[in-house]
């Protein structure tokens, strides 16, 4: 049964209680707009990865291992029409209005997506570094999550994403241990995707941040971003490969690796749409997506049937 | 039956043909993930371009298993994009470069409807691991063409994408022939019992099944027009397609991804 809330503070205590939110819950307006927001980038950041990667799924060298990569694309993709699916019960927009918005360059995804794959090794880097940056978030928003319908779809996302980044990880692996130029492939991706990645957590959470107010978010994104430095650098180093951070330094006694200031300025050109690979991949999108719109056409056609 | 090494050279050809039909089928697929009309048919193509590539392997490893080679990944990767132009045995439908979601889906349609039938031709082998295959595909088959037949039957109703479902069959159809041409040697395959009947044999009913989805086969004309010889001859569209498979694996031979 639906409920409601007279005022926000009545809605915020039972937030704060550890209530959840469900779609038919008269919910206050900003937090219905918050929670929309949030879940239209998650599924246009879903979609935008699996076109990301589909340039290089062709060339996947082996059978079994396209086979691998396909379903991780699946999965990607499936992730998105599942969270479009619960964006748009929030009733802000359809999905077609989020997927016209998406092609027109007028709603975000994000920052890695911006950027082109263009070797095996940026492949494998985003299957690796990506994907676990994906799901150090999604496991931080799912631990605390207030809205229903998204908490229960991150369950099963988050499950597949551990696939995708245990699939990336033994492909690092195999090339870590394998010939020069494989290994300098891998470190030429390295160098180009480390950032990206570690951006994608954003800058330190502002003291007034709606999304960890309302549950949305459970953890500040610095603490998120720590996490994975913390994992994934003495990771890589292990394997040999350089971390592309100048300042890079440990300290020894608290333990911890320090990656040094972190220039914002790539990620918000990402966030503005002038990403390097921005502009071919929105416009890409868009044609193909109008390209098909005669079968949308006709498949919406009451008199096709 | 045991792995021998002397399996007559006509079986070991019907095998690869059929291998390298769902390797390159599969392979299509590959390049329509992310760009299809809805969600739902990124997902479909690539649930089918898994199920075809999954049923290359699984034939690839019957071939080296029949040869006496130890079916590793490996093996079959080298069986699979390993071999000159000329070793491969695929028919041109599955070579050819579509241009838009239309053709994509035609020859989706024409690639099932005749892989179902020809399946069939197995599923009693005498060759058991080959008759348990095509069970396995035979459930597959059924969804794919299944998928492909809703969608047409919405299609074909449309004006408008009527006329491009028959625009894409005009340039996809007459390939259709080439899936039904026999390798050199078949006749070994029904000799051995490796299958109930032979390729040619699919001709007809594949042209019915057209003629009663598409309106007519008219257009696409004998086997024999499309220049395969015996699925020796590759069409132009191959060599790119192989560069484009073989682009990683070419940047280090050594390497194993």
């Amino acid at each position: 049964m639906a409920r409601s809330w007279s005022t926000m503070e009545d809605f915020e205590a039972f937030l704060d209680g550890g209530g959840l939110v469900e779609v038919d819950d008269d919910m206050p307006q900003p937090y219905r707009q918050a929670v929309f927001s949030f879940i239209e980038m998650h599924a246009n950041s879903e979609l935008m990865g699996g076109l990301t990667e589909r340039d290089w799924i062709p060339k996947t060298p082996g059978l079994r291992h396209k086979m691998a990569v396909l379903a991780k694309t699946q999965d990607e993709i499936g992730h998105g029409h599942l969270l479009y699916m619960v964006a748009a019960d929030l009733g802000v927009k359809t999905r077609a209005q989020m997927l016209e918005d998406l092609f027109a360059g007028r709603s975000r995804f994000h920052n890695v997506f911006h950027y082109r794959a263009v070797t095996w090794g940026d492949q494998v880097a985003i299957a690796f570094l990506v994907d676990a940056a994906a799901l150090i978030s999604q496991q931080a928003v799912f631990k605390n999550c207030s809205y229903g319908p998204y908490k229960r779809i991150l369950l099963r996302i988050i499950a597949e994403e551990g696939f995708h980044m245990r699939l990336g990880e033994d492909r690092m692996m195999r090339i870590a241990e394998g010939t020069g130029p494989q290994r300098r492939m891998f470190q030429e991706s390295l160098d180009r995707w480390f950032w990206p990645a570690l951006q994608l957590f954003g800058p330190d959470s502002k003291p007034d941040d709606v999304l960890l107010r309302w549950h949305i978010k459970s953890e500040r994104n610095e603490v998120l971003r720590d996490r994975w430095v913390q994992k994934f650098v003495p990771m890589l180093q292990s394997y040999g490969f350089t971390i592309p951070a100048p300042e890079l330094s440990y300290d020894a006694e608290a333990r911890r690796w320090d990656v040094g200031p972190i220039d914002w300025e790539p990620l918000e050109r990402t966030l503005a749409q002038g990403g390097p690979d921005s502009a071919r991949r929105i416009r890409e999108a868009a044609d193909n997506w109008s390209r098909t719109s005669w079968v949308r056409a006709a498949m919406s056609n009451g008199t096709a049937a | 039956m045991p792995a021998t090494a002397s399996e007559p050279r006509g079986v070991r050809e019907y095998l690869l043909a059929f291998a390298d039909d769902e390797h390159l089928m599969g392979q299509q697929h590959t390049e329509w993930i992310g760009v299809a009309p809805f969600l739902e048919e990124d997902l479909a193509f690539s649930s089918i371009g898994q199920d075809e590539l999954g049923h290359a392997a699984l034939l690839y490893e019957l071939i080296l298993d029949l040869e006496g080679t130890e079916p590793t990944d490996t093996a079959v990767d080298s069986l699979a994009f390993g071999r000159p132009s000329e070793g491969y045995r695929c028919c041109h439908l599955v070579e050819f470069t579509t241009r838009d979601w239309a053709e994509a889906l035609v020859r989706h349609w024409i690639y099932d409807t005749f892989e179902e039938m020809r399946w069939r031709l197995v599923a009693g082998s005498s060759r058991p691991q080959l008759a348990a295959i095509a069970r396995k595909a035979l459930q597959e088959e059924a969804f794919h063409r299944r998928h492909a037949d809703a969608l047409l039957d919405k299609l074909l109703a449309s004006p408008e994408a009527r006329e491009r479902i028959l625009e894409a069959f005009e340039t996809v159809g007459p390939l259709a022939g080439g899936l039904c041409e026999p390798v050199v040697g078949e006749a070994e395959v029904i000799d051995e019992g490796v299958a109930a009947a032979s390729t040619g044999s699919l001709l007809e009913p594949l042209q019915q099944a057209i003629g009663q989805r598409f309106g007519y086969w008219d257009s696409i004309g004998s086997p024999a027009a499309d220049s395969q010889d015996g699925r020796t001859v590759r069409s132009a569209d191959f060599e790119p397609l192989l560069a484009r498979m073989r682009e990683v694996l070419d940047y280090d031979p050594e390497a194993v991804w």
